[in-house]
């Protein structure tokens, strides 16, 4: 069942994929993929590509993906584990969502971070006291380790 | 093979190319065949399929590349095409140097040898940027450090942005894990010692100026003639460190032991400290510095010498409620997360306990 859906989605994004993101399997595992986000242009992340990994649990659609970071990012809902704090990926997460779907909110969470549920409070802090200072960071990490 | 494959490649601000590729050709080719098409240099191009970014070596048909299928183009800097998620984890080390590169970069290579997580906990403070005296300032120079001046270190106290910053360290539940796992004194006693970073008591403790300073003047008092400065952070500095902070310590134990090694060896000798060890870049060099005050006279951490169901009392029934009724995995999963029935539950569920 997982392996279906997943295969399903695996072609869809091969043929169309969101112009913001890129995604596939690892290996030979299909439940293990990786995927990249190009930073929005309209974010202090532009230019980057930010790579992410993405772990499919058996009962996939039934229980949301695992998918963390692996490209260090200075944001408020994303930690230095990669972890991102997000609704959909957690209790919003719904068998009607897919992949690309997962990956769309993740860019408009970087183009639009919610600092009043933050996975960093420092970084929230600075977001929402220093907003030119947060940019400014976020754009150095991304040069740093995004481009 | 004669045969050629359509793609898409789809760039930046939403502009599509279509070509055709042959699946022999390599990756650095068909960056030539579009460097003409988007005058994009092939240099500075990166192309991405399937969540790869592709590398100029291998060919088309390596990274089956289907016919129809998208491939995102980046533009990137010149000559990083083949930076992939190893060489950014690789160079991770290094982002709590952001403000003063000389210094943390010394402890950054210290810990690397023996933790591989400090990269990233250093940089999850990096950007802080918490307003602090310089390095310099502080008496951390290279050929050896003093006490920094009981002012500096008072105004330092007395920063709002510090013990800010100084409450939400402590009261992060995967940082305290971290700090606990990282240090032996700490792990072997247990959930105390989470009890003990988490207790009011030590928070008030460490953003406590007026604290601070008595025991500052305290430490100095019991360095002795033999011992007015701290020894320079050389290699030999890890044993003399240590004594002075033991008699520092006094009979308090484990756990203010681990405390005060902290700041005597803030350079170089990471490994018996665990508050710099964990903490890249200023925050660390700050925090070295608290610990180097003073081994927290007076505060002992009690040694947890209870039974299990006994410490782990509230836990334990809260996993029991939960429906994990097997007692010895329960203990054994909190233990193993520091009594945080989160993480115990985490534990058990993955089936590894």
């Amino acid at each position: 069942m997982s392996l279906k859906r997943i295969n399903k989605e695996l072609s869809d994004l091969g043929r169309d994929p969101p112009s913001s993101c890129s995604a596939g399997p690892v290996g030979d595992d299909l439940y293990h993929w990786q995927a990249s986000i190009m930073g929005p242009p309209d974010s202090p992340y532009a230019g980057g590509v930010f790579f992410l990994s993405i772990h499919f649990p058996t009962d996939y659609p039934f229980k949301p993906p695992k998918i963390s970071f692996q490209t260090k990012i200075y944001h408020p809902n994303i930690n230095s584990n990669g972890n991102i704090c997000l609704d959909i990926l957690k209790d919003q997460w719904s068998p009607a969502l897919t992949i690309s779907k997962v990956l769309l909110s993740i860019c408009s969470l970087l183009t639009d971070a919610n600092p009043d549920d933050p996975l960093v409070p420092e970084i929230a802090h600075i977001y929402k006291t220093d907003r030119a200072k947060y940019e400014a960071t976020a754009k150095e990490w991304t040069k740093k380790f995004a481009i | 093979m004669s045969e050629t494959i359509k793609v898409t490649i789809k760039s930046s601000g939403d502009k599509k190319y279509e070509v055709s590729l042959s699946p022999s050709s390599t990756i650095a080719e068909v960056k030539e065949q579009l460097a003409g098409e988007t005058e994009i240099p092939a240099d500075r191009q990166r192309l991405i399929y399937s969540g790869k970014v592709l590398k100029d070596a291998e060919t088309v048909a390596a990274y089956k590349i289907q016919d129809g299928h998208t491939i995102h183009l980046v533009k990137g800097a010149a000559k990083s095409g083949s930076a992939g998620p190893e060489s950014t984890a690789a160079s991770s080390g290094q982002p709590g140097a952001n403000s003063d590169t000389s210094i943390p970069q010394n402890i950054a290579a210290g810990q690397g040898a023996f933790n591989p997580l400090a990269g990233l906990t250093g940089a999850r403070y990096a950007g802080l940027n918490v307003p602090m005296p310089s390095m310099e300032s502080l008496g951390f120079g290279a050929d050896g450090m003093q006490l920094p001046d009981e002012s500096q270190m008072e105004q330092m106290m007395e920063n709002p942005m510090f013990q800010e910053s100084m409450r939400a360290m402590l009261s992060d539940p995967q940082m305290l894990d971290f700090l606990i796992q990282q240090s032996p004194q700490l792990s072997a006693m247990g959930p105390a010692a989470r009890e003990m970073l988490q207790s009011e008591y030590f928070r008030n403790m460490l953003t406590n100026p007026q604290m601070m300073r008595s025991m500052m003047q305290m430490q100095r008092g019991m360095g002795g003639p033999s011992a007015p400065a701290f020894p320079a952070p050389g290699g030999a500095s890890t044993e003399a460190g240590n004594s002075t902070s033991t008699t520092n310590a006094g009979g308090s134990g484990t756990g203010s032991g681990s405390g005060s090694g902290s700041g005597s060896t803030t350079g170089s000798a990471a490994a018996a400290n665990p508050f710099a060890a964990l903490l890249g870049g200023n925050m660390g060099a700050g925090l070295g510095g608290l610990g180097a005050l003073g081994g927290f006279p007076g505060f002992a951490a009690p040694a947890d010498n209870r039974p299990p169901e006994e410490v782990f009392e509230v836990q334990l029934r809260q996993l029991n409620d939960m429906g994990f009724f097997d007692f010895d995995s329960n203990v054994r999963a909190l233990r193993r997360s520091g009594g945080s029935v989160e993480g115990a539950i985490e534990a058990l569920l993955n089936g590894n306990i």
